[in-house]
């Protein structure tokens, strides 16, 4: 199902991820419309909004914008995670632990502790 | 006056002494949720008294003299003729007590929008990379890292990545989400804000500073706790160790890995509640640290306001 602009959003980047190569409104259009009902002018609302939100980049070939991902779906994914741990755990943002980058001899001593606890007591 | 200055010594030295006091003992470890009040508890003892000791300075020794009476008569005249009567004392007290005041709103609202705009941010990206998945009832990311963490603000929204699912069994999985959701339904993020916003506004307070750093790790024992009615202890643990070693270690964070270890030994051994008596010892101090600094400003006063009125009664 689909709600909001927001929901289109996410569906029409997983189909510009999935193409790997620059696609034009109408290119996407003809692939969602063999799922849905959609309008051109919603498709080109969507991928307007995604390319002010930097996450399209598109240049204009004849009369029609050619939009193209700026960068892999695994690349946001990298750069999400990285700007989340970057801010140092917790924050009043985000509550990421969990996390706390742990020594080699911290890690070891975490091993060994749960190595030491006695299997029988292992509820599982 | 000697009001203003045990007050004031008591700010000064509070500011210092406690966060020093405070993280002595196991006892927070036990009790993670009465320690997290007892830290605010400390910070607003403080700043209540700081704030106590200047009015008292401030305000003339007449008005003292003549007890809350005369106060409240001043603060009524104040009110509805502002311009005509303005005691220099009061005049400083509002100021300071205005000043601290909005110190701390001007602080709040930075640290809680950017909060916000950040969460926003951070909750449309996930609408575009993340999938949500109704039977973990939270959105998996496609990535390799194991993490789980989750985004307050609204209903809230645990995140886990393919990594974390990768690693963990089942089980684990299941406890892991049930201290994410131990924070969002804990409103966690708010005692995080708490502390940022304090350190923000008075930095350099010793008091402040650790209250931030203590509430940030007390709120994981908290969140393990809850976890741990629901779900078997040593899954907790096996998951944190799992979390912990199990990542890339390129990222440089703030906390070291003192916290996990702490938390895996406290999943690994049974609880440890605090008994009775220093439940109550705690609850009593975190009332006393609540209570001490009005009750010392409103002495003199009260003493003056009974002895007005009794002098009134007295049949002359």
């Amino acid at each position: 199902m689909v709600r909001g602009l927001g929901d289109l959003e996410s569906v029409v980047m997983d189909r510009m991820w999935s193409y790997r190569r620059p696609a034009s409104v109408r290119d996407v259009l003809e692939d969602l419309r063999q799922e849905r009902q959609i309008a051109y002018t919603t498709v080109m609302t969507v991928m307007d909004n995604l390319h002010k939100k930097g996450l399209l980049r598109r240049k204009q070939i004849s009369r029609a914008y050619v939009y193209e991902a700026i960068a892999s779906k695994e690349a946001y994914t990298a750069e999400l995670m990285r700007t989340t741990l970057a801010n140092g755990g917790n924050q009043a943002a985000t509550l990421v632990h969990f996390l706390e980058r742990l020594s080699p001899e911290e890690a070891e001593a975490l091993e060994a502790a749960l190595q030491v606890y006695p299997p029988r007591g292992r509820r599982s | 006056m000697i009001v203003a200055v045990v007050l004031g010594l008591y700010a000064l030295s509070g500011a210092v002494a406690l966060p020093r006091l405070l993280v002595r003992g196991d006892w927070a470890e036990r009790a993670p949720r009465l320690a997290i009040a007892m830290w605010h508890a400390a910070c607003a003892s403080v700043l209540t008294s700081a704030v106590l000791a200047v009015l008292a300075a401030a305000i003339p020794a007449s008005v003292v003299g003549h007890g809350i009476a005369d106060l409240l008569e001043a603060c009524a005249a104040l009110l509805s003729d502002g311009a005509a009567v303005t005691p220099t004392g009061l005049v400083i007290a509002a100021a300071s007590g205005g000043l601290v005041g909005g110190r701390l709103a001007y602080c709040a609202a930075v640290v809680l929008l950017k909060a916000k705009r950040e969460r926003r941010e951070h909750a449309e990206m996930l609408c575009l990379l993340g999938k949500h998945d109704s039977a973990l009832g939270a959105v998996v990311l496609d990535h390799i890292e194991p993490i789980a963490y989750c985004l307050p603000g609204g209903k809230g929204k645990m995140v886990i990545t393919t990594g974390a699912l990768r690693s963990l069994p089942p089980e684990e999985v299941a406890a892991v989400l049930a201290h994410e959701q131990a924070h969002l339904q804990g409103r966690h993020h708010l005692v995080v804000a708490a502390g940022e916003i304090l350190s923000r506004a008075f930095p350099y307070v010793p008091l402040f500073r650790r209250a931030r750093s203590e509430t940030a790790r007390l709120i994981e024992l908290q969140a393990d706790d809850v976890a741990a009615r629901r779900h078997a202890r040593i899954h907790i643990a096996s998951a944190l160790v799992r979390l912990a070693t199990g990542r890339v270690p390129a990222f440089s964070m703030g906390m070291g890995g003192e916290n996990a270890l702490t938390r895996v030994r406290r999943m690994l051994g049974p609880e440890t509640p605090l008994n009775r008596h220093e439940r109550l010892a705690t609850v009593a101090a975190v009332g006393l640290l609540l209570a001490g600094p009005a009750a010392v400003a409103l002495t003199p006063g009260v003493s003056a306001f009974l002895a007005h009125h009794c002098h009134e009664l007295l049949p002359r």
